[in-house]
This record gives C-alpha cells, structure tokens and sequence, in this order.
C-alpha cells in the first residue's frame, strides 16, 4: 500500500482527523496532484455568499449571544475555500452549495434563503446524513495499512483507493464553528477569551453555564 | 601594516561560532564571558528580541485563515507541512521555505528548519530533561554504536549551571533514571493528570512529573537582569514571547554575550568551508557567501564551534574537503554525517473521564506532563526491544473543537459548545531510536541557488523503534484504562518519517576511538582539534529526553575547556 492511502485510512480510523488541507498537501507532494491553483479562479456569485450565510447561520444560529452570520462566517468560509482547498474538494462544496438549493427547491417550493427556519434544519439534517453516508462509504474504500513488521515500511499495493473527498455538510461545519469560535465575537462573547491571563491555575471552581475558554 | 594585513586583522577573531540557535548562542556567550574575541556568523536573516515577533500578540481572529496554511504556503513549506504545526498561520515566519531551500530524500526525512537569528530556539518546545547514566552507559551496555567518552558526572555540574542561567521549572522527584535539576518553581497540574498521576503510582509504580520546560515561572536576578519576565500564560511561546518569558537565544545568551563586549554578530553569512591549513595542521576560519549578495568572505580564528544543527554542521564538514581530509573535514572515521538519529513519536492513547464537573483551568499553561522512562529500567525488562521511552501529554478540558466529532448544529449544539466539555488525557510517546551508521545525509550532486551542494536524506526508523512503539501504544492505554478512563483511542503515527521528532542528532558522533568517531570527549574534532562541534552532532546515543539542555551543558564544559587549552596554548 502506498504512504498515502494508509496515512488516509489512519486518519478515518481517528475520525477523519487529518484536514482536508494536509490531505491534499500530500497530494501534490507525491506528485498526484498538481497544485493548479489559480488565485481568484473560483468565483462565488452573490447569491451563493447570501446561501453560505444562512447556511452558517443555521448550524451556528444567533441566541443569546450573536450567531454566524454576525461573526463574518461566510465570507470566512468563502476565503478558505478558494486559498485552502484544491479544485476537486472546491468543487465539491460548490456542488453541494448547489445541492442544498435543490433539495430547498424539491421539498419546499423555494430557495434555502427563503425557508423558514424548521425548514432550513430539515434540509440541513438531510445533509447531515448524506455527509455520514459519504464518510462511510469513503472509509470503506480505503485498504487498511498493512505494514512490512521487518522494516516498518509500508507495503506497496497496486489497488489505490479513490481520494475521499470531505462531504459538504462536514466541510460546512467544520469551517462555521472554526471561523464562528476563533472570531472576535465567538471568542468573546460565546466564549471568555483572556489575551494575557497572566498565571495558569490547574484547579478553579466551575459552574454549568460558565463559558468555556476560547483559546 | 599593508591594506591586505589591515583587512584580514579586521576579519579576524579569538573565536568564531557557526551558527545562533540554543548551542550557537551558549557557544558565542561562554567565550565571550570568558574574554575572547567571539565572531558569531548566522546564515539567516536578523531577528530582534520583541519586535521582530511579528505575529506574537495577534488575536485569532487577525489570522485570515485563522491559522491554517493556504494552497500557497502548503507548496512553499513541503516538508513542514509533515508536522502538522509548524506551517500554521502564527508561526510558519519562523520557519524555513522549503521550496528555495530544499533537500533530497532517498529515504524520506522531515527537516524542520528554522534559518533565522536565534535559530530553532525561538520556537523550540522548551522541554528540557537531563540525560542520566543509563543513557551514557548504553551503547556499551547493548552495543549500538560506540560507548560515550563521558559519564553522567561528567555532564553534572554542567546541567546545573546551564539550569540556573536557563530558568527551568520544574519537580524534583529522586528517579533514578531521571535526574533532578535546578528548577524553578512547577508548573500546576490539572485535576485529570494528577488523578492519573496517583493511579499510575498506586497500580503500576509508574511516575509522573510535571514537565520541565525552559519557562520563568519565578525569575532569578539572574534572568530579570538580561530584561527577561515571568511567564504570562498565553502559550503562544513559538511565535517569540515579548516578556522573555522562555529560553532562546535572543531573551538570554545573545544579551549576556553582548554584555561583555567581545561579541560580533553577523546575519545572513552561510559558512560553507572550514579553512584547514595543512602546515600548521588545524583550521584557520571559515569561508562565507552572503545569502542576499552572494559575497564571499573569509573569516579567521584560533577555534571554531560549530553550531549550526546536526545536519548542517555534518555537511559543512563534508563541503570542507583538502589533501589531509578528502572525505571532508575530520571524517577519517567515514562517520559524518551517519548514525542519524531522533525520536520516534506520535504512538501513545488518551482517554476520556466522567467527573470534576466542578472543575476548570485558569490560563493557558505552556507545558504538559511528563512520565519518565520505565521499560528497561529496574525490574522492567522487556523482551521485544532495547531503551526504552517516556510520556509527553496532559489532560484538559475539551474545548469547541470536539463539536466536529459530535452530531448535530443548530441553538442547542452551539450553547452546548459554549461550555467546557468532558475531562480527557492524551499520553504520547518519545522513543529513543539506536544508532545506525546506515542512516545518514550526504551531499548531492545538485546544487542550490548559492551553488552549494544539497542534502540527500537516507534513514529509517529501525526495528527496534517499531517494537517499541508497540509498547509506547498499550502502556498508555493499560494505564489510562487502570485510572478509569472512558473512550480510550489509541494511536500509531507510524507513517511519519525520520525527523519528525525535529531531535535530529548523531551526525559527528563523539567516542573513545578516533576511528569510529568525529568527536573527542571535549567535543573536539580527532584529528582538527581547534574546532569544536557542540550542536546535536556530538550525540552518540539519542536517549528518550528532549536533547537541547544536554546541547547547552555540554557547549558551556566544551568552552571552559577550549579557553583553558587555548591558554595553555594547547590549541
């Protein structure tokens, strides 16, 4: 088996610990992909930054403390996406952008940014399940390891798994409660963020419904 | 005098010190304190104590990918993409572009570079443990490699002076397989690690120890005089800390050297040649190119130390070829730049524990736990494999992170996020690795853009290691499982290569025969007395512990020796 490959079915064996970006960094490193890259080749139009909005809105909705959309989620996740990704998961998401639409369209008459709310949740719980779907079969179709026990290598084999691609809602949600956590609001107002706590203490008092620490 | 004298008598010192990193700096402070006239040459750029700390008081969100590493980035930075950490947003200006300075791998090899003023210590971990004599006696022992010229006692008073001007904190324990130092006061644990820290004791007689890192937790007049503070808790340490808070060459041995001075500090000079005269049968200086104008320049001394890290130390002795040393300065024993050597991680468990609801952290501590050496140590004998290996992790908190690993969004999933999730511990192996004269760097026959010869990498992790790591694996669970830890995972970075561990030492290792090793036991080289190599090269076994105090210790006795040779007029 290829490096890769069993670097890819060790990280789905942790639950798909390793990023997208490392993913695809060793991709190009081995020669498999060639970082085609262009700066400002993916283009979201308008309607899509309104869609990607909402969409991070949904899974980060504002409370009692501002959600997504107030913290600059989308226009995050729209920078990360086309300085983080390579074309194929680019265009995956991009799909999926699509994707959420059409079932908007199928099961309730109207684009996802006109669903009401119950309705935002039903379409992104079907996405929910098409990401765990698209995970399992990808976990499937990776050989495991199988390591030479002599001199630690990993064994060569012809068969090479099929590169899984991160499923949209996975990707969409991985990228909201990063961008919505690590801004200036989630760190600060849905969470206590101390630039210079000044002392460390392994044991202080805690009581639910205390934030928990940003960083 | 003539205007050629007058030049060379500029170009001209007691000492000069290849390199600015953790031994680099050691070298250029010890002998500039004890009088000589010290050139020390960086083949990178200047970097200033605080304000050249670009990203260090940047809030999370002034990262654009907050963090992460762009397409771009990730092309540029190949090889420390492999870490994982060290390409990130914060950190990645302290570390070295791949792409324009790039090596050869026959065998893959993670080289983590760092070419700048101050070298690697700006962003080292900072976990600093002595060597003990089990270390020093284990070559002869086991028989890899070659014995160590030197014992525990000779290293001793070493250790405590390097401690003492370093700032270590940490706890003395009495373990015989690790010895105490001179610390500053510990850092806290959290409930989680001293609740395992208990059970491993009760079930196994396993200890654990809070890590002992290079951080001021209570400055002495000896570190407040340099300008360096306590410690503030942000763990942002390898972006460079503002307060001096942790060693580096920048916050201690750069001001104390420049104290005195005797210092000379030259940036952006890559010494590529040691000068050997062969009438007068020792080196004379170095050979220099400027990385931005490609001048070249000598410089001359009565000693040299080489500080330039492992690797490229080996391969300025190999690029120093003359009439006396064909095979590249001091390599009669063909041993330069073999017998590579790190440690093997990345293989442990962590687990998850119901309880301490009642209970958080105040701060962010840059430091974790510590479990020293147990296999191969006592009764503890172990069938499968030599050495043996200790424990780095700690146990926290979850924070919002773990809401990837969970079903669900939405009002409920983000409040639930919002509070500290369960109390969870990760251990995580550092394994010694052997010896092998089989793995080595070469120079190749390409060059890079100053014309000068790249590395090649050829080495692997050997079979001892991989039995090892089985060990490292089903300990950590064994002992988390015995502390009632839930959800127990374990893993096994076994793809990672050689280098990983970003401990890479042995390539001029010091012994007892010059004709199976580069170094004597004052870290000279055999046959080139006047120079010195006091980086990871010297290391003739790796150990489980992290190596840069050793480093320091054994810079600071190879320097009072040179200066008492150099008096005697031995040199």
């Amino acid at each position: 088996m290829e490096r890769r490959t069993a670097i890819k079915s060790v990280a789905l064996l942790l639950g798909g610990a390793l990023s997208g970006p490392t993913l695809s960094a060793m991709a190009i490193r081995n020669g498999e992909l060639q970082p085609d890259w262009v700066p400002g080749a993916l283009n979201f139009t308008a309607d899509q930054q309104a869609l990607l909005a909402e969409i991070a809105e949904t899974i980060i909705p504002t409370t009692s403390t501002p959600g997504a959309k107030a913290a600059g989620v989308g226009p995050f996740i729209e920078l990360m996406i086309k300085d983080c990704y390579l074309p194929a998961q680019q265009q995956h998401f991009m799909k999926g952008l699509g994707d959420i639409d059409a079932e908007s369209m199928k099961n309730h008459g109207k684009n996802y940014v006109s669903l009401s709310n119950e309705q935002r949740i039903a379409v992104m719980t079907t996405f929910e399940q098409k990401a765990a779907d698209e995970r399992k079969q990808a976990a499937a179709n990776v050989v495991k390891a199988d390591v030479d026990a002599e001199t630690g290598n990993v064994k060569e084999v012809k068969a090479k798994a099929s590169d899984p691609l991160v499923p949209f809602f996975s990707l969409a949600k991985e990228l909201t409660l990063l961008g919505y956590f690590s801004s200036e609001i989630g760190a600060t107002k849905a969470l206590r963020y101390v630039a210079v706590p000044g002392r460390f203490e392994g044991s202080v008092p805690y009581k639910k419904g205390d934030k928990a620490w940003a960083t | 005098m003539n205007i050629v004298g007058q030049e060379k008598a500029k170009s001209t010192f007691d000492a000069i010190v290849v390199g600015s990193g953790i031994s680099g700096g050691w070298a250029a402070k010890e002998l500039c304190e004890k009088g000589l006239k010290v050139l020390m040459l960086e083949r990178g750029r200047d970097i200033k104590h605080i304000e050249g700390y670009d990203t260090a008081m940047k809030d999370p969100w002034e990262f654009p990918h907050r963090g992460r590493v762009d397409n771009v980035s990730r092309e540029e930075y190949w090889a420390s993409m492999r870490t994982g950490y060290t390409a990130n947003e914060p950190t990645r200006y302290l570390f070295e572009n791949d792409k324009e300075n790039p090596y050869l791998e026959k065998r893959p090899f993670d080289w983590i570079r760092g070419y700048h003023l101050g070298g690697r210590s700006l962003m080292w971990g900072r976990q600093s443990y002595r060597l003990g004599d089990l270390d020093f006696t284990a070559n002869a022992e086991d028989g890899h490699g070659v014995d160590w010229p030197i014992r525990y006692a000779d290293i001793a008073p070493w250790y405590d002076y390097v401690e003492r001007f370093a700032g270590i904190s940490g706890q003395a324990e009495g373990w015989g397989q690790l010895p105490d130092g001179q610390f500053l006061k510990p850092m806290d644990m959290t409930v989680v690690e001293k609740h395992v820290k208990d059970s491993m004791m009760k079930t196994f007689g396993r200890g654990m120890t809070i890590g002992r890192t290079a951080i001021l937790t209570a400055p002495t007049k000896i570190q407040t005089d340099l300008g360096r503070g306590q410690c503030q808790s942000r763990n942002l340490c390898s972006r460079g800390c503002p307060f001096g808070g942790y060693f580096s060459t920048q916050s201690a041995t750069l001001p104390a050297a420049v104290k005195t001075k005797k210092l000379t500090l030259i940036t952006d000079k890559i010494v590529y040649n040691v000068i050997f005269d062969e009438k007068k049968n020792k080196a004379i200086g170095v050979r220099v190119i400027d990385q931005n104008t490609m001048e070249q320049k000598e410089y001359y001394a009565k000693i040299i130390f080489l500080n330039a890290s492992s690797i490229n130390s080996a391969w300025l002795l190999l690029n120093s070829t003359s009439a006396r040393f064909p095979n590249g300065l001091g390599n009669d024993s063909d041993q330069v730049g073999r017998n590579i050597m790190d440690h093997h991680l990345g293989a442990g468990a962590s687990g998850e524990f119901e309880g301490w609801e009642d209970q958080y952290v105040y701060g962010r501590r840059a430091n974790g736990i510590y479990v020293p050496r147990f296999a191969n140590w006592g009764k503890d004998k172990r069938k499968d494999f030599v050495r043996g290996f200790g424990y780095q992790g700690g146990g926290s908190r979850d924070s919002w992170g773990r809401g990837n690993g969970l079903k669900g969004f939405g009002a409920d999933f983000k409040e639930q996020l919002t509070e500290p999730g369960k109390w969870s511990i990760n251990l995580g192996g550092f394994g010694e690795t052997l010896p092998d004269p089989n793995n080595r760097m070469r120079l190749s026959d390409k060059k890079d853009k100053w014309g000068l010869p790249i590395v090649e990498f050829d080495a692997a992790w050997g079979p001892n290691a991989l039995q090892m790591r089985k060990a490292m694996i089903s300990d950590a669970a064994e002992m988390l499982e015995a502390a009632g830890a839930k959800n127990i995972r374990t893993r096994d970075e076994f793809f990672k290569n050689p280098g990983i561990g970003i401990h890479e030492m042995g390539t001029a290792r010091m012994g007892r025969d010059p004709k199976t090793s580069v170094l004597n036991q004052w870290n000279q080289i055999w046959a080139c007395p006047n120079v010195f190599m006091t980086d990871g090269a010297f290391m003739a076994s790796s150990s489980c512990v992290n190596p840069s105090l050793t480093y320091m210790a054994m810079t600071a006795r190879a320097a009072d020796y040179a200066v008492k040779e150099l008096k005697k007029r031995n040199l």
